[in-house]
């Protein structure tokens, strides 16, 4: 046997013993995402069809989430519920199709992913109900602010909710262990430039507001010409 | 509404009640209820007109006055205690009376005027009384006349339910005019002129039926009340007349009140109702007069300052920041004229807002509270802007009208409510718009005389 043959002989027999070593544990994958896949689908289908959305509907069009989901208000939200189980089922069917290796990566893969889910469902969590927060109270403070008479009411109201939605971000990167004190520096950036740009306010118009206050004596006509509230009634 | 309506109606009176219950061994033909919060300066006025109304009236009923107070912390209940009419001040006395007894108690639950009332009602039933009636605590012109065109028509006519009419300045009741009547009188056929006046009489039959509701811990138990014991007693087939009490003069003082907290209460009850009553509004086509006791007669009027500038700005900040809850609250076209009125207002063009427009607005909000596109809560206080727009116009309508011409520009826009119902029930349905419908309907709601009925009164 020359050289040449032994080395192609060693090739095709650590070729072989790769493939044999590999090929179960690729198939077994293969065939555990495939059927991960066929069962996502099956469940977005049933989901589909059994449930239609009607209260899950209702239950979020009265909380606003849906809104939140869509401008529009117009997204079914089955569906979201659906495709939601669908790309959960086909995560799961991956990671243990993954698993299936057994090797010291695809081992390391599968303990990152099974140990950061819950963390990343967590923050999810927080931020979506950070969200809803946001635009729940940035909405009535709009409409508290035109019945109020408030010039600036739209811009309030935004001011509201970004601190709210940023609030919810600083509290999910905690929650992730991200970005830890970048987050918090800012929140307490946000926070004392708030509260400085109040000072600051009050310090320079507040005196003469109050000073006006004092010296002003109640506008009796104004008085007169505001609508006694019985007057709707 | 933030209560879940299911639950059963708590039936038991707490035990200070009880407690007064028993001291009166028990028995009333007659209860008076008077709700308050913090009115010390006015309730004596009206525990007196009630104590004389009842002893020249009714002498030889058994009568109990129950102010039913939220917490008041001005000596509210102290005054009704002391508020006392002496014998000496009536002139008309000889027969033997019984003595009228005064009760002031707190009441309990979400604090407001359907909570307070409650009370009254749960005392009035355990009394056994034959005839209850409530009136406000802040009123002026109240007189001893008034329990007796409240009580007389449920004690010698077999009427369940008496509302107030009251003459009013042309600028007074906006909210009774621009929505709650006409809207009342289209969806369930009745011409209850002040539905939401706050002055009730009603049999033992209907309070009775009240307490059974569920509906106590909604908005009911705030300033929703009135109309929701109007719309039972008409929806619910009761016997329903009027009685003319002159004219309706408050307090100027307004303790906590909020317009758009009231309009909230107020239309989201009339919405809620609405959803409660859909079978019965549906059937019913056109209106009627509904019968009126007491001698009419004019009044003077307190005079009416309204700012309408104030009015129309308020409806111009709500087209510049509220627009996208309107868009999904209102149809595209009334939405377009919406905005197209808030433009006009703003170059300074006179303001005026078609009867049919705020009718689309209404029905647009009736069927967007019963569909939730948005949270009901947010919904309710977004009317208020528009709410102020119509007010403005009208006012400037009506500026140089006198009150027979006010009271047929509202029977125009009561017409305009009754011809556009086949929509709101097609919108209601999610059908489509019923055109020719409206034509045919328009016939029906013809005048219909109202039934001749005498009453000594």
């Amino acid at each position: 046997m020359n050289i040449f043959e032994r080395v192609i002989k060693e090739t095709i027999e650590r070729i072989s013993s790769q493939f044999s070593a590999n090929a179960p544990g690729l198939l077994t994958g293969i065939l555990i995402v495939l059927l991960a896949y066929f069962l996502a689908r099956l469940t977005r289908w049933l989901i589909s069809r059994i449930f239609k959305g009607i209260t899950f509907d209702r239950f979020l069009r009265r909380s606003g989430l849906l809104s939140m989901l869509n401008q529009s208000g117009r997204v079914r939200t089955v569906e979201i519920v659906a495709n939601a189980a669908f790309w959960l089922i086909l995560l799961g069917g991956v990671v243990t199709g993954i698993s299936a290796f057994d090797t010291q990566i695809t081992s390391q893969i599968t303990t990152t992913v099974i140990f950061i889910s819950p963390k990343l469902i967590a923050a999810a969590v927080i931020l979506v109900a950070g969200f809803w927060l946001g635009r729940y109270l940035s909405r009535h403070i709009l409409v508290w602010a035109v019945n109020e008479a408030i010039p600036a009411g739209r811009r309030l109201a935004l001011a509201v909710r970004i601190l709210v939605v940023f609030v919810a971000v600083a509290a999910a990167a905690d929650h992730l262990n991200f970005a830890r004190n970048v987050f918090l520096a800012a929140f307490i950036l946000v926070v004392g430039g708030i509260v400085l740009s109040a000072s600051l306010a009050l310090g320079l118009y507040g005196k003469e507001v109050l000073h006006r206050c004092l010296q002003e004596k109640p506008d009796k006509t104004q008085e007169k010409e505001e609508m006694s509230i019985w007057r709707h009634i | 509404m933030s209560h879940d309506r299911k639950t059963k109606p708590e039936r038991l009176l707490p035990e200070d009640a009880l407690l007064a219950v028993e001291k009166l061994q028990g028995t009333a033909d007659v209860v008076i209820g008077i709700p308050s919060y913090n009115n010390a300066r006015t309730i004596g006025h009206v525990v007196r007109a009630a104590q004389a109304g009842l002893a020249k009236y009714y002498p030889q009923l058994k009568a109990v006055i129950i102010n039913s107070d939220g917490g008041s912390t001005d000596g509210t209940r102290e005054s009704v205690v002391a508020s006392k009419l002496e014998d000496s001040q009536l002139l008309f006395l000889n027969t033997p009376m019984f003595p009228v007894h005064r009760l002031s108690l707190p009441y309990h639950g979400i604090p407001g005027k359907g909570s307070a009332f409650r009370l009254v009602f749960q005392l009035a039933e355990r009394l056994g009384a034959k005839a209850c009636a409530v009136v406000d605590s802040d009123l002026r012109s109240i007189t001893p006349e008034w329990f007796d065109l409240l009580l007389r028509p449920v004690l010698h006519a077999g009427f369940d339910f008496v509302a107030p009419y009251y003459h009013r300045h042309k600028f007074d009741g906006t909210i009774t005019n621009s929505i709650v009547y006409p809207l009342t009188r289209a969806l369930y056929g009745l011409r209850v002129r002040q539905p939401i006046g706050g002055d009730f009489g009603m049999s033992s039959r209907l309070f009775s039926r009240y307490l059974e509701s569920n509906d106590w811990e909604t908005d009911t138990a705030r300033y929703g009340i009135d109309i929701w014991m109007t719309t039972i007693a008409i929806a619910e087939g009761y016997r329903v007349c009027q009685s003319f009490l002159g004219a309706k003069l408050h307090d100027a003082k307004d303790p906590g009140a909020d317009l758009s907290d009231m309009l909230h209460q107020v239309v989201g009850s009339v919405f809620m109702l609405m959803q409660d009553y859909e079978r019965v509004w549906k059937a019913r086509a056109a209106s009627e007069d509904v019968d009126l006791f007491g001698f009419r007669f004019g009044v003077g009027l307190d005079p009416i300052t309204i700012n309408v500038d104030r009015m129309l700005k308020a409806f111009r900040l709500g087209c510049h920041d509220l627009g996208e809850i309107w868009e999904r609250a209102l149809q595209p076209d009334t939405h377009a004229a919406v905005l197209r009125m808030g433009q006009d207002s703003s170059r300074g063009a006179p303001f005026h807002m078609e009867d049919e427009l705020w009718v689309r607005i209404i029905m647009d909000f009736a069927v967007s509270y019963k569909r939730q596109p948005v949270e009901r809560g947010y919904l309710l206080r977004s009317l208020t802007p528009l709410y102020l727009a119509r007010v403005a116009s009208f006012v400037s309508e009506v500026e140089n009208l006198i009150s027979e011409e006010v009271e047929q520009r509202i029977e125009q826009l009561c017409i305009c409510f009754e011809h556009l119902k086949p929509d709101l029930i097609a919108r209601w349905d999610n059908a489509p718009s019923p055109s020719g419908i409206v034509g045919r309907e328009s016939e029906k709601t013809q005048e219909k005389p109202a039934s001749t009925v005498s009453l000594e009164v």
